[in-house]
């Protein structure tokens, strides 16, 4: 009875290592002897005296020295006692002495000890076979080392034909069978045959080889890395792995997302330990398919005392904000920069403010995020000051939009536009940059300068980037230079995909409608009625949730155009028909009941008409037009509703400073009581707003 | 390490063999010096991706100030080669992608460059065409179901609830020009195709990509170095300089430009065969567009330019020594 063990303590630093002793059935030898007969070249030598000394027989001895050569880092020396052995003749005689097993009724003690021995020389051929292909790896022989550990895993195949039992195997040749089939991949792979390297996994990963968790979690994180870097497409999985009813993916990225999945599962069971390279593959995979929410559940899952809370919460953020869900992302981001967990990062700091630069009631915390950025650009994180500017500009930006009185606006106003203009020297190639200049410069009605930064934004893109077209757009409506905003729509339509043209058409007609030329508009109401229907057809009926289409053209947006403009020349009939196809759409909207009041208005029913603004009010108290239309028909009703009419003008132009219709009624208003003075600075303001005022609002693009 | 070398042993070889004679043919008329090894070498086209003299040639002439107009001789080379179909050929083209994308994006506002463009559209066709305009789509993997990778194999979870369907390259349409809104789609689909064929390209036209990264991100990434910023200011003008040459091509970086500039730079960075130059040159890109996609306050760009990052400094700092699959060693061998 033989049996090998092994000592593990004494690894030298100095790489190879010198053996010292070998042993076997009980007795013992110094190497020194039989090394000295290797490296004189004399195997056969050796090898007897090896089978004198350890009375052992031809394999054995063979097997001894080839590893005894192998781990004095003499790979040829290896390869070439290696090579006087048949192993594949060996083999085949290790094959029937386990079927014997397959009998179930001899005695039980005679099969195991069968099974022991059998196990045994079935370990020692296939250590040699190992061996032999990890000495072919080191001498760069990797085809032929690849085909020598094949044959360890097609020998095992035949040995075991159910998969290795995790039962009642010698633990030596478990080791060799791991090591094999963790070594087969890597072989392919470093020897440039991808796809051999890819069925290499899947067959390591997929078949029966009782691996421990660590080897499998190596292996399977190994496949992962491949799967998404070598840019090497696999093939499906075959048929005969696929179950009925679980997933199996189509293509790399879907199987490297799956495995790191599975590995970061193992991690949380403790079944193998925290590696943080997994994590990271996976935050690269599913970030590059913008699957950002996938990924914060994963980071979710990870036990408490792998990262620094922190470094979580930030990385949540980042997530969350990636998949648009803004205000969560923004909770992680107070409880981060509180002043007892870190106050001072950067990176939370400038993603807090650029989160609350887009909501006004959010801006002004948003203010406080951006200086304490800009207070903390020292040193290397110097190159983010204009950064820090430039969302301090955009927050105060959109502070003032909240802001109760008019001189606070003003003053919020130009300040952003100072913060803005100081950001320019840091950050001089920034096109959002010089964008966002555009719009608060239009917005602050300063139109010549806006319209500068609006050609120089259409300049450095090359106009490849539609926002720009249509600020310019809109700059040259509010100027009142309708044909040249007419034909720089038509140079933007050139140069624009017709999947993306919607936002353009949608000026073009409202261009039209400004030019008082309602058929034409009608014509190009058509127009994106076709690119809707055509959208609709090959995207699917609603746009999907997790992917924004911002080229989509919102189709409800469209009928209620259209019902608009009819409903303005008094083609009540159409008007009514292009109503109950928005309705089809949307049934409840603030939009829909605005026509209904201008309708009903226009049929000289006043009392439903005021109902219907009402109603439009009570959805959205925010909204504008009928607040102004209410206020409109007040006034008719004579001077105990002056002061409804006056708060209603004066709530709307809080809203909407710049609403020209705003102040041309709290004009009749103050008219109509008497204060002429007043009276005369609100047309005054009208008529100013009336030349400036550009055909969708300046705020509606950013 | 050797390249995997595709073997013309078909029928078909012959056909192939005149197309590739005629393409060399029709290069000596183009750069100066075609080595005559080529036409000789038994394969000649994977000769043409690899030769470092008609490389270097190539790419100087694509370099040149006046490179990519349409009645450009090279670029109707290149166009040529890449329709004749020939998969061993459009190799020798989408090994100048790096280049064309490079030269191309950053100089286009300033010039017409119809020839890059009809190279460009080429290579979108080509994808359009095999791909049937059909989206790439991902459907993230949820492990509540089982899999092929469950332990468990019994089914965990029989009823069928949404999958997250994630589309990583939105549907083709064709295109027969260059409109400014496609540019950044169409250039993009181009680096999709490179990246198909990312694992044959040599490692050159990889680091030309790499080195393209830094200009398009126009956003110095030195600090973000292991160990920071060393040696800063060795000479105040030189380094200001510098920033001034990468910031001139700087470019806007939409997702579906960046997202296939990101696949193909997790290749250069983590991909199978091991190179320190080319991995120097990833890492270099990694840190530019990891400095520009803070500044753009980008979350999906800072995450994933981040692990990969990161994933640099993981490799580096990794014990290599450590080979699971060698035995143990030992004074004591028992058997």
């Amino acid at each position: 009875m033989v049996q090998m063990l092994r000592s593990r303590s004494t690894t030298d630093s100095e790489g190879e290592l010198s053996v010292g002793e070998v042993r076997a059935n009980g007795l013992c030898m110094k190497t020194t002897e039989v090394e000295a007969k290797l490296d004189e070249g004399n195997i056969e030598e050796a090898e007897s005296s090896l089978r004198e000394g350890l009375s052992l027989n031809f394999e054995e001895a063979r097997a001894l020295l080839g590893r005894l050569e192998y781990q004095r880092g003499n790979v040829e020396g290896a390869l070439r006692v290696f090579d006087g052995i048949d192993l594949q003749a060996a083999i085949q005689r290790l094959q029937p002495s386990f079927s014997e097993r397959l009998h179930p009724r001899k005695g039980r003690s005679r099969i195991e000890s069968l099974i022991t021995v059998s196990q045994h020389a079935a370990g020692l051929v296939l250590e040699a076979i190992y061996l032999k292909a990890k000495s072919l790896q080191k001498l760069g022989r990797l085809t032929e080392a690849a085909h020598e550990c094949k044959s360890v895993l097609d020998a095992v195949e035949r040995i075991f034909h159910h998969g290795i039992p995790n039962v009642q195997v010698d633990s030596k040749l478990q080791e060799t069978v791991s090591q094999a089939v963790e070594l087969f991949p890597e072989l392919w792979k470093q020897a440039g045959c991808y796809h051999e390297a890819m069925s290499a996994y899947r067959r390591a990963l997929l078949s029966q080889w009782n691996l421990d968790n660590d080897c499998c979690a190596r292996i399977q994180k190994g496949f992962a890395v491949f799967l998404l870097y070598s840019g090497v497409e696999a093939a499906p999985p075959s048929l005969a792995v696929q179950m009925d009813g679980s997933y199996v993916p189509r293509n790399n990225l879907e199987e490297a997302i799956l495995l790191l999945m599975i590995l970061m599962k193992k991690i949380y069971l403790g079944k193998t330990k925290w590696d943080p390279s997994v994590m990271e593959h996976l935050t690269f995979a599913l970030s590059l398919c913008s699957q950002t929410s996938v990924l914060a559940k994963q980071l979710e899952e990870v036990m408490p005392g792998v990262f620094h809370r922190v470094d979580r919460w930030i990385t949540l953020a980042l997530c969350y904000s990636g998949a648009g869900q803004n205000s969560t992302s923004l909770n992680l981001l107070r409880k981060s920069l509180h002043k007892h967990e870190r106050p001072d990062d950067l990176m939370a700091l400038l993603l807090a403010a650029k989160i609350c630069s887009e909501d006004s009631l959010l801006a002004a915390e948003g203010v406080g995020y951006a200086q304490r950025a800009i207070s903390n650009t020292q040193g290397t994180d110097h190159h983010f000051k204009g950064v820090g500017l430039r969302m301090l500009g955009l927050c105060l930006a959109k502070q003032s939009k909240a802001s109760l009185s008019d001189a606070e606006r003003a003053r919020l106003q130009s300040e952003a536009l100072k913060k803005l203009n100081e950001a320019v020297p840091f950050e001089r190639d920034n096109l959002d940059l010089i964008f966002e200049l555009g719009v608060q410069y239009a917005e602050h009605r300063n139109l010549n300068v806006a319209l500068r930064y609006a050609k120089r934004f259409i300049d450095a893109t090359g106009g490849s980037i539609s926002k720009g077209w249509r600020l310019l757009v809109m700059i040259l409506s509010a100027q009142q230079r309708f044909s040249e905003a007419e034909a720089v729509t038509d140079a933007a339509l050139n140069v624009t995909a017709k999947w993306e043209q919607g936002p353009l058409l949608r000026l073009k007609a409202k261009l039209k409608i400004s030019e008082s030329l309602p058929m034409d508009a009608i014509e190009t109401f058509c127009s994106l009625l076709a690119l809707a229907q055509a959208q609709r057809k090959s995207l699917g009926p609603r746009p999907s949730v997790h992917q924004v289409d911002d080229d989509r053209v919102n189709e409800f947006e469209v009928w209620y155009g259209v019902a608009t403009l009819y409903s303005s020349l008094s083609h009540w009939r159409d008007a009514e028909i292009c109503l109950g196809k928005a309705r089809e759409l949307k049934e409840y909207s603030v939009e829909l009941l605005h026509a209904e009041g201008v309708k009903f208005e226009g049929h000289g029913q006043i009392q439903e008409a005021l109902a219907a603004y009402i109603n439009a009010l009570l959805l959205d108290p925010g909204y504008v037009p009928c607040k102004i239309l209410i206020g409109a028909l007040l006034l008719k009703m004579g001077s105990k509703a002056f002061p409804v009419v006056r708060s209603l003008l004066s709530d709307a132009l809080r809203i909407e400073p710049t609403n020209r219709m705003a102040w041309y009624y709290l004009g009749m208003a103050h008219r109509d009581d008497g204060r002429i003075a007043d009276a005369t600075d609100c047309f005054q303001a009208a008529s100013i707003l009336e030349e400036s005022d550009p055909i969708e609002s300046f705020s509606s693009i950013l | 390490m050797s390249e995997t070398i595709p073997t013309t042993s078909d029928s078909s070889s012959l056909d192939s063999i005149s197309k590739v004679q005629s393409t060399i043919q029709a290069l000596s008329h183009i750069v100066t010096v075609v080595p005559p090894s080529l036409s000789s070498s038994p394969n000649p086209s994977l000769a043409l991706l690899h030769d470092p003299q008609i490389t270097s040639q190539i790419s100087s002439l694509l370099r040149q100030p006046n490179s990519g107009a349409g009645d450009n001789n090279l670029c109707r080379w290149l166009y040529d080669t890449f329709q004749s179909s020939d998969p061993n050929l459009q190799l020798v083209v989408l090994r100048f992608i790096p280049i064309i994308a490079g030269v191309y994006l950053s100089r286009v506002l300033r010039k017409h460059l119809a020839g890059f463009e009809a190279v460009l559209l080429a290579l979108y066709a080509h994808e359009t065409t095999s791909r049937a305009g059909q989206a790439i789509t991902v459907n993230v993997p949820d492990l509540s179901h089982s899999s092929i990778y469950h332990e468990t194999k019994a089914p965990l979870k029989k009823d069928d609830t949404e999958q997250n369907l994630a589309v990583v390259s939105p549907s083709l349409e064709p295109h027969g020009t260059v409109r400014s809104s496609r540019r950044a789609r169409i250039v993009g689909v181009a680096l999709e195709l490179y990246y198909s064929k990312i694992s044959q390209m040599p490692v050159g036209s990889k680091v030309d990509f790499c080195e393209f990264c830094v200009v398009w991100a126009g956003q110095n990434g030195d600090m973000y170095k292991e160990g920071g910023v060393q040696e800063k200011g060795i000479s105040g003008t030189t380094e200001s300089e510098k920033e001034r040459e990468v910031n001139e091509g700087r470019i806007p970086l939409p997702w579906e430009l960046l997202q296939p500039v990101l696949r193909i730079l997790g290749h250069c960075l983590m991909g199978p065969t091991k190179n320190k130059e080319l991995s120097e040159a990833a890492s270099a890109a990694c840190r530019s567009l990891y400095a520009r996609s803070l500044h753009d306050i980008d979350p999906k760009a800072i995450l994933a330019t981040e692990s990969l990052l990161r994933l640099g400094k993981l490799e580096l700092q990794s014990n290599n020594d450590f080979d699971p699959t060698d035995i143990p060693k030992s004074h004591l061998i028992t058997l």
